[in-house]
């Protein structure tokens, strides 16, 4: 009897002990499911509006304060930031699985460190960092001010 | 003899804990750790610590090897919770007095650290890794330069010690998976000149199993012992089955030399 030692889906969120690439995986996933979830909450609130003003208030306030005064708030950044790094990682993704940005077959050598994993493919994610930085602070300003910058 | 078998080794540095995984197929057991004292002498790699514990410690620890010095890639294992090949792996380097040993995953086990590799195996045959020919017999060399060569050379190294494929996170939740080793040979050998056989890997390469479902994690790069990158072999395999559903990929003909009677025999 051998036993199938499947690492199974819980090996997704384990990105120790490998590289960059690995990390913005686990963190993709992660994010993918949270925006999954968001978007069935979000139907679901939105839903709320064919009860009538009265609910749909009544709802909006809850959401608002649902633990304390100006929680809402947070959760929303929060909801910003996992979308801003889903979607500017799958624009990353989209560009290097497409093999573009990437090196030519090379000749490995010692201490054979994959080129596949840097160059290029490097630049894009310190573009991603930048490009996430500046587009969650104007967003959460937004959402706690109210004022575009 | 164990004073002759010891004879010429350096002193002791230090002792350092071995977390071994030990599963027994015979015992109908669940799988469980067992933790074994080994002196470590300058130069002693994480297998020489295995066969240690299997010489001096419990003669039953099971684990594959062959060539000891990361050719053969039979030893690959997860150390300290990293896809390695024990032969290459100094323990002193690793700097832990806690060595923790467990066979590589998504494989079956055979016995403690030995996996079967046969999926491995059964993977790498299903996208012909070898070069197909309409002609049966070739009458003539094909002359290939040094330049089309280096298309795919770093793929030849490949060892096919399977641990990309342990270390896939794809591979860890799809049973079906082609994985990236068997993907970049798919590569290697279709960007050959001397190949004509594309359209028939086309049916494995680009299916549901096949290439389409990488996510580009970069762990099998990351843990490749030999350099190959397997992650960049699957992503320019990507992208020629993409430009091809545009304009059909012609593979590059090989320019042949001059005929000979017989260039199969020794002549």
């Amino acid at each position: 009897m051998t036993i199938e030692n499947k690492k199974g889906w819980i090996s997704w969120f384990n990105p120790f002990r490998y590289g960059t690439d690995r990390w913005m995986y686990s963190l993709h996933r992660l994010t993918g499911i949270i925006l999954g979830f968001y978007l069935i909450a979000h139907v679901w609130e939105t839903s709320h509006i064919l009860d009538g003003p009265i609910t749909w208030n009544s709802l909006m306030v809850f959401l608002d304060y649902p633990f304390g005064p100006h929680f809402g708030p947070f959760i929303l950044s929060g909801v910003l930031l996992v979308a801003v790094y889903h979607a500017l990682n799958g624009i990353r993704l989209t560009i290097v699985e497409n093999g573009l940005m990437l090196p030519k077959p090379y000749r490995p050598e010692f201490p054979y460190r994959p080129k596949s994993l840097k160059g290029l493919n490097n630049v894009l994610k310190i573009l991603l960092g930048v490009l996430m930085i500046i587009i969650s602070a104007i967003g959460i300003y937004f959402i706690f001010t109210g004022v575009i910058l | 003899m164990q004073e002759i078998a010891l004879k010429g080794f350096g002193e002791v540095l230090k002792t350092v804990t071995f977390r071994v995984r030990r599963y027994d197929p015979e015992k109908r057991e669940l799988a469980k750790y067992m933790e074994y004292k080994v002196p470590v002498q300058m130069g002693m790699t994480v297998l020489d610590g295995i066969l240690y514990i299997k010489e001096h410690l419990d003669h039953s620890v099971s684990a594959r090897y062959s060539c000891r010095m990361g050719i053969c890639g039979s030893c690959g294992m997860i150390i300290n919770g990293k896809e390695q090949l024990a032969c290459q792996t100094q323990i002193l380097e690793l700097n832990k007095d806690l060595i923790k040993v467990d066979p590589m995953g998504n494989y079956p086990i055979v016995k403690d650290l030995v996996p079967d590799l046969s999926k491995l195996f059964r993977n790498h045959g299903s996208v012909k890794p070898y070069i197909i020919r309409e002609e049966e017999e070739p009458k003539s060399e094909f002359i290939q330069t040094p330049e089309q060569r280096e298309e795919y050379a770093m793929f030849t190294d490949c060892i096919l010690c399977g641990m990309c494929l342990s270390a896939c996170p794809t591979n860890a939740t799809d049973e079906l998976y082609l994985g990236p080793q068997s993907l970049a040979q798919g590569y290697r050998y279709i960007t050959d000149n001397r190949d004509m056989g594309f359209n028939e890997r086309l049916n494995v390469l680009d299916s549901k199993h096949g290439v389409w479902r990488c996510h580009f994690s970069g762990a099998c790069s990351e843990v490749c012992p030999k350099g190959v990158d397997p992650a960049l072999g699957v992503q320019l395999l990507r992208q020629l089955l993409t430009s091809n559903s545009f304009v059909k990929y012609k593979q590059k003909e090989a320019t042949k030399g001059p005929e000979r009677k017989s260039v199969s025999g020794v002549s």
